[in-house]
């Protein structure tokens, strides 16, 4: 196996690619189908958001690329996560643990709990080091300073020896990023890498994935609910609804004229400084129990734009322009609705 | 750390008078005459029982019988049993042997308990699971004495497989069955606690991260996740250092070694609280200790904790 960084041959096609991807959980009370026919591609230097609410399946799809799904009671029914045109999904574990880490490695939302409490944070980035690279002690110690000089750690060589809890939120999730870019990986996953921390401190360490990406050319997939978050870095957005893609489209298109309800619902809910004293736009309703979801198109019981057939038939991602999508039977309208 | 240390050795005085005062008087009040069949067939004449009397103090009151205890202890000196013999060379004698008995059942808790008890976590709700679950039932319901005779008889009677009476050499081999029969209540509920432990964290966040760092799976449970498991396991193993002292004063008595627990055993069997009390105070010693041992291990297991 050799999936190793420029060792992509004569491969030309995307770099990663989630194709048709089915994921279920088998659980007591029934069949959870986390993820339906979920499609996407990221490139070199691209990053793409995938935006959606708790339970959209955004988490399932970062865990399943990366292969560290709980199995069961996950299973995955169908479709194929393409890594330089090998499907990940037919390897072995051996060959897909060659590329956690070196081909793709993810970064998670809640920096304390991800790391390893009784080691220092030192030792588990250097661990990269030492397994995958087969490094000494010393050696792997000493990249492991770079690493979180690289990520902006102050006095990096004093603190290599101190433990998670010994830092703060914002040093924590660099220590992840440090962990996470330790080998070059081709694809970071950020799964809501700033959920849990301050608003500055977000804007720091989205600062932080920018800048590391502009020097490795790496891409990204960048999972979050915040939808300010995006704006920033993002090239192209998915948005997801529970468990299927709702709309896909550059994140320009995204913001200045949403193609599909949900993704205008969202952009709506922001709220906005010059609109003060109104009253906060919301989408009314819940999100779909996943164990039951909704006949014909899942977002039918919340769009505003609903027709009668939405209540029947499931629509299509259908084609809105130049490599945008929308899974809206009435996307033409929704394009044209500029008010609230 | 230093401080610390200080201080519970500080703390651990206290404990050891309330200790050894409690046992001093719980032993001494034992009801009977000592001296009872001490002189053959005849009854003991008055001038022994005098002489006896005057020697042990015991037409003392029990508060200065105790303070003379103490005072003894605290010179190093374990005083006489009712046959002249200096208590300090029977523990001499005694301890070296209990302490081969206490490795023998430590060694079995530890590599039996722990690692049936990883493997039940790791594989949770399989069939190895609920054999562990059962036969951790059945060992938790068996009490030890029960099943240090039934071992006996079994093993040592019916099948010959070994002696059912320790030779005084108490070589490891005889030790291997009493302590088993010592460990057998521990392990089961070793390999339950390691079980749960092991089954709570395996859903931790950073074992997934370690996953997801490519870890091969031998190191993500070895050294990711057992780590974060050996502090509970510590403590138990830690506190059953006081399990495995009680458990020997009855296996050494069945099994008939003349370890400390088969000293306490035949001690008290004969109303001899000579030997009993200052043994007594000997286990009470090491449970402390133990237990300070194992509250300095967690700090280097579990870096959050601190001592100041």
């Amino acid at each position: 196996m050799t999936l190793q960084n420029g060792d992509s041959g004569d491969y030309s096609g995307p770099l990663l690619e989630v194709e048709h991807l089915e994921v279920e959980f088998h659980t007591r009370a029934g069949i959870v189908k986390a993820v339906n026919d979920v499609s996407f591609t990221v490139d070199s230097r691209e990053t793409l958001a995938v935006l959606g609410e708790s339970g959209s399946g955004k988490s399932v799809t970062a865990q399943t690329i990366m292969g560290i799904l709980d199995m069961p009671p996950a299973v995955i029914t169908g479709g194929a996560v393409r890594f330089r045109g090998t499907d990940l999904l037919t390897l072995s574990e051996p060959q897909r643990r060659a590329i956690r880490g070196q081909g793709i490695s993810i970064i998670f939302q809640d920096a304390l709990s991800a790391l390893n409490p009784v080691f220092s944070v030192g030792w588990q980035i250097a661990e990269m080091f030492r397994v995958h690279r087969g490094m000494s002690r010393k050696d792997a110690r000493k990249r492991a300073i770079e690493l979180m000089e690289r990520v902006h750690i102050p006095a990096a060589a004093q603190r290599v020896d101190d433990f998670p809890h010994q830092f703060s939120g914002g040093m924590r999730q660099r220590i992840m990023i440090a962990m996470a870019i330790a080998l070059d990986p081709d694809v970071l996953i950020a799964d809501e890498p700033t959920t849990a921390l301050d608003v500055t401190v977000q804007a720091q360490i989205m600062e932080l994935l920018g800048e590391i990406q502009r020097d490795s050319g790496m891409g990204m997939i960048l999972i979050t609910h915040d939808l300010g978050v995006v704006a920033d870095i993002a090239d192209r957005t998915t948005v997801m609804y529970a468990g299927r893609v709702m709309e896909q489209a550059g994140v320009f298109e995204t913001y200045q004229a949403p193609a599909h309800p949900y993704t205008k619902g969202l952009l709506d809910s922001i709220p906005r400084l010059d609109q003060k004293g109104g009253v906060l736009h919301t989408i009314t309703g819940t999100p779909p129990d996943l164990l039951d979801t909704p006949s014909g198109c899942v977002f039918h019981p919340r769009c505003r734009f609903r027709k009668d057939d939405c209540l029947t038939q499931a629509p299509p991602l259908y084609e809105v322009g130049e490599g945008r999508t929308s899974a809206c039977h009435y996307y033409p309208e929704v394009l044209d609705d500029a008010g609230r | 750390m230093g401080r610390y240390f200080l201080r519970r050795l500080l703390q651990a005085i206290p404990v050891l008078f309330g200790t050894t005062f409690l046992i001093y008087v719980l032993v001494w009040q034992l009801p009977g005459d000592p001296f009872v069949g001490r002189c053959g067939d005849r009854v003991c004449p008055e001038a022994f029982v005098n002489a006896m009397n005057e020697q042990f103090r015991l037409d003392e009151p029990l508060l200065i019988q105790y303070g003379h205890y103490i005072a003894n202890l605290l010179q190093g000196d374990l005083g006489l049993t009712y046959n002249m013999t200096p208590v300090s060379d029977l523990v001499v004698q005694a301890a070296p042997i209990t302490l081969r008995l206490a490795l023998v059942a430590l060694a079995f808790e530890v590599v039996i308990g722990v690692i049936a008890g990883v493997i039940a976590g790791l594989r949770r709700n399989s069939f190895f699971d609920n054999l562990v679950f059962v036969s951790t039932l059945l060992a938790l319901s068996i009490p030890t004495f029960v099943l240090g005779r039934f071992l006996q008889w079994l093993l040592g009677v019916r099948w010959g497989i070994i002696t059912p009476s320790v030779s005084g050499d108490a070589t490891w081999g005889e030790l291997i069955v009493p302590g088993i029969v010592i460990a057998t209540t521990t392990t089961a509920i070793l390999a339950r606690l390691a079980r749960t432990t092991i089954a709570e964290n395996l859903r931790a966040d950073y074992v997934r991260t370690a996953i997801a760092k490519g870890m091969p799976p031998r190191r993500v449970i070895g050294v990711h996740l057992l780590r974060n498991s050996l502090i509970p396991i510590v403590t138990l193993i830690g506190l059953d250092l006081g399990t495995l002292m009680v458990g020997a004063v009855v296996t050494e008595g069945i099994f008939n070694i003349n370890g400390l627990g088969g000293l306490v055993y035949d001690h008290v069997l004969r109303l001899d609280s000579t030997v009993v009390v200052p043994v007594a105070t000997l286990f009470v010693l090491i449970y402390i200790f133990a237990n300070l041992i194992v509250d300095l291990i967690y700090g280097v297991l579990d870096p959050r904790i601190r001592y100041e």
